[in-house]
């Protein structure tokens, strides 16, 4: 069975249903091995010279890729491309995440910049341009937002007119990731002051011009400028899509790059978590290396286990993508359906985006802290990553659009009747006025199912409070919708985890088992305490007398959790990181 | 020109080892594979032989191992191999019973030129290559650093003790065993990886070709004793010349 997208709030799932890194095909497992091939022997000794900054080395690396096959993963067969599903991509991101600056560009030239082209491109669009973007010979730039359209992307004032057999493009596009280097760009513009609709531009066209390059905080080797068009022609053939539909191209193409983005910071943390141990071995005070010490342990453990939540969902997330699009017949309109399924799973890809990001922004924290004053000082890599982290949570959406957009995607589909989440609020409340004490089984994990199916619960009495209070109102009140986001994110996040290593523990060895079990302890509880914090919030937003005493004496319920033995699985995650000098799975 | 190389998959040499409980193995569960790395010079080098002879040569990989042992010989076809041979076996073998078994499956195929790693990553016998070209009595040469075919026969060069080098020339059918040095071995590209995927692979059960006794055995195994921790020599550095010569003295290793 394949969850649709939202269905995790309403539904339980069995572990053996869900897509996880242990069931990767001998094939994946080459892919990554290529890509950390090209990553460790090459790109990642450049990485210095990479953000002096150097945008042609990025160039050549891009090109590179190319010729391994790193660019063409996406397209289908029949289109030059491999047809490679999205788990594998997602792998692929992870080990390229690696570089830091280069992998902002590798991510935005095969996602934001390939991808338009890929699924809305007419044939004679493919064959002028796919070639060139899926072997690294062109650079490919996403320019949608402007000085004055970041988060309200639809309100851009750059301008279409037809003029004869082409159209006529003026506006300026902002923060444009490639620009310096990109040859083909996917400009959106409004046609004829009214369509918003995406055209393909060649940088070569007349009145294409690039501004300076941006004097960035992180990935100094990426490139980022303005693109200018003036009075630019733009051949019919170059409209993308339909007219009036730009809107589709930019969501689908930006869902996937959440995903993705969740994929690459999760290899970036990977590696932060790997040279913060290797450093917390090699420092010495009181006589010990400091990776002795409880106090540096917790840190290594709690971020460990948020990674492996965050590394968990997003292959949940393809996992169930790759199932349903595997589906979508092979016919004229396989990529209008195809989208439509990726559309399906924009709460999940929102997920991705602000819990994973997240889950980097803590670890390059905890790992700067890990070397102390050296953190501080620019000669020890802790300092850039830190720096690198921080566009994670402004580009592809602000994790706060991401945070609004994902209540307001489980909504609709309430909406429509995709979601019976009225019909199970009203249960939910019932329950909090005659609550019954159904004791676990004693099955593996079992506390820790009954604290997914409780935290459901939570979400189902506070969506459904929030819906009842404020109705069609809801949508203005930001503070509340982030916070039942953040009880949606929390529940998603500690159900993956739990889920795979429900999985793959019975065939796992002795210490890989008690490696699974500390793992879904520190989740279960670290997760459970924030999702139960925003759920207050929200609930002290939302109500006031009887009905709010009633709402958190349910958060309160449902958010119990017997996590002894919770110190004992904290030690036993920190030293199995230890032991293995990196994320040990 | 049929041209076989044999290749062994190894755990990862970043892993941590652990010795299993009966003391004479290493613990394998949570441990991650790959190729055995002198074996990626062997298919790089064959590979590059094929397809330098172009149509006509066919290039074989073999390995022996269990079920895992699929993804070695999956990445070799990756790299250009064009089909491949899998002795299931689950057993620990000695040098000798691998090559028997070796042997045994390859010895009505006619290869004109094999080629294998000089040595293992995990155990370093460094004896199966030379042991399987005595069984099928052909010509061996060991730690090649440079190969070149030309007509029927082939230059090759070695790496001897000190430095040194040796020169050879020789005819097929012969069995090369490959040094670090020789080449630098391909990526497998994306399309290659998913062509891979359609190459044959040939399915051989271990007990089916009659493995003989082994003639070493492992009485045990035990992680090397923690030696003395290294010294710093510190000042400059014609003091730290004199004290570096004093201390090599009292050790008598000069």
């Amino acid at each position: 069975m394949v969850m649709k997208g939202s269905e995790f709030l309403v539904k339980e799932i069995l572990p053996s249903e869900v897509f996880t890194p242990e069931d990767f095909s001998d094939e994946q497992k080459q892919i990554r091995d290529t890509t950390r091939d090209l990553v460790d022997n090459e790109i990642l000794p450049q990485v210095e010279e990479i953000d002096s900054p150097n945008h042609q080395l990025v160039v050549e690396f891009l090109a590179k890729a190319g010729e391994l096959g790193l660019l063409m993963m996406d397209p289908k067969e029949e289109d030059g491309g491999l047809g490679l599903d999205k788990s594998t991509v997602m792998l692929v991101a992870e080990e390229i995440a690696h570089t830091g600056s280069f992998s902002v560009a590798f991510a935005a030239h095969t996602g934001i910049g390939t991808l338009p082209l890929v699924y809305y491109g007419s044939q004679t669009l493919k064959d002028k341009y796919l070639e060139k973007i899926i072997t690294g010979q062109w650079g490919a730039a996403f320019c949608l937002t402007e000085p004055n359209a970041g988060s309200d992307a639809m309100t851009v004032d750059t301008q279409a007119t037809t003029e004869g057999d082409h159209y006529l493009l003026n506006g300026t596009k902002q923060f444009i990731t490639n620009g310096g280097f990109a040859k083909l760009f996917t400009v959106f513009a409004r046609l004829d002051k009214e369509h918003f609709t995406a055209f393909m531009v060649e940088k070569d066209f007349v009145g294409v011009s690039i501004g300076p390059e941006e004097n960035k905080m992180g990935i100094k080797g990426s490139s980022t400028t303005q693109v200018i068009f003036d009075q630019v022609k733009v051949p019919k053939e170059n409209l993308l899509g339909e007219i009036g539909k730009g809107h589709h191209i930019a969501f689908n193409v930006l869902n996937i790059g959440r995903i993705k983005l969740g994929a690459a910071v999760n290899g970036a943390a990977k590696e932060v978590l790997k040279t913060s141990v290797a450093y917390a071995k090699e420092r010495k005070q009181f006589q010990h290396p400091i990776s002795d010490f409880g106090a540096i342990q917790e840190k290594i453990a709690d971020r460990t286990a948020q990674l492996f939540a965050a590394e968990s969902l997003i292959y949940r997330i393809t996992g169930d993508l790759d199932i349903a699009l595997a589906e979508v017949p092979q016919d004229e309109n396989y990529y209008k359906n195809y989208t439509k399924i990726i559309a399906d799973y924009n709460g999940e890809c929102a997920i991705a985006k602000v819990y994973c990001s997240e889950q980097l922004a803590a670890m390059v924290d905890e790992g700067l802290q890990i070397y102390g004053g050296y953190g501080f000082i620019k000669d020890y890599p802790a300092e850039r990553f830190y720096r690198d982290e921080r566009i994670n949570r402004l580009f592809e959406g602000t994790n706060e659009i991401n945070r609004l957009l994902l209540p307001d995607a489980i909504l609709k589909k309430s909406l429509k009747g995709e979601l019976p989440l009225q019909s199970l609020a009203m249960k939910a409340f019932e329950g909090l006025v005659n609550p019954s004490f159904d004791l676990p089984e004693e099955t593996l994990f079992a506390k820790e199912f009954q604290v997914v199916k409780n935290t459901k619960q939570i979400f189902l009495v506070l969506a459904g409070a929030a819906v009842q209070k404020f109705q069609m109102a809801l949508a203005k009140e930001q503070e509340v919708l982030m916070a039942v986001a953040d009880v949606a994110i929390y529940i998603y996040a500690l159900e993956s985890a739990l889920l795979r290593a429900a999985k793959h523990y019975n065939q796992a060895s002795d210490k890989r088992k008690k490696l699974l079990a500390a793992l879904v302890k520190v989740s279960t509880f670290n997760n459970l305490e924030a999702l139960a914090q925003a759920a207050k919030k929200g609930a002290f937003y939302i109500e006031e007398g009887d009905n709010l005493t009633l709402l958190l004496s349910g958060i309160r319920r449902y958010g119990k959790y017997d996590a002894s033995g919770l110190l004992q699985a904290k030690r036993t995650l920190a030293q199995s990181v230890i032991e293995q000098g990196k994320y040990p799975l | 020109m049929k041209i076989l190389v044999c290749v062994k998959q190894v755990p990862d040499m970043e892993s941590r080892f652990q010795v299993q409980a009966g003391g004479t193995a290493i613990e394998e569960a949570d441990l991650a594979f790959r190729v055995n790395e002198y074996d990626e010079f062997a298919i790089e080098e064959a590979v590059r032989l094929k397809e330098k002879l172009g149509e006509g040569s066919e290039l074989t990989v073999l390995s022996l191992g269990p079920q895992r042992v699929a993804e070695a010989i999956k990445k070799a076809l990756a790299m250009g191999c064009d089909q491949g041979i899998h002795i299931l076996d689950t057993a620990s073998r000695d040098p000798y019973q691998v090559a028997s078994l070796i042997y045994q499956a390859v010895k009505d195929q006619d290869f004109e030129v094999i080629f294998t790693g000089m040595q293992s990553q995990d155990l370093g016998y460094a004896q199966t290559g030379l042991l399987l070209a005595e069984l099928l009595g052909i010509e061996a040469v060991t730690t090649v650093v440079s190969f070149c075919q030309e007509g029927d026969g082939f230059l090759v060069q070695r790496e001897l003790e000190g430095g040194q080098r040796m020169n050879l020339k020789l005819q097929a059918p012969a069995l090369f065993t490959c040094q670090l040095g020789l080449n630098q071995p391909r990526y497998p590209t994306l399309p290659n990886i998913m062509k891979a995927k359609k190459k044959k692979i040939t399915q051989l059960e271990a007990a089916s070709l009659a493995p003989p006794a082994a003639r070493s055995q492992t009485t045990s195994l035990r992680p090397p004793a923690k030696k003395g921790q290294a010294k710093f020599l510190e000042g400059d550095l014609g003091a730290m010349a004199d004290q570096l010569v004093a201390e090599l003295k009292a050790k008598s290793l000069i």
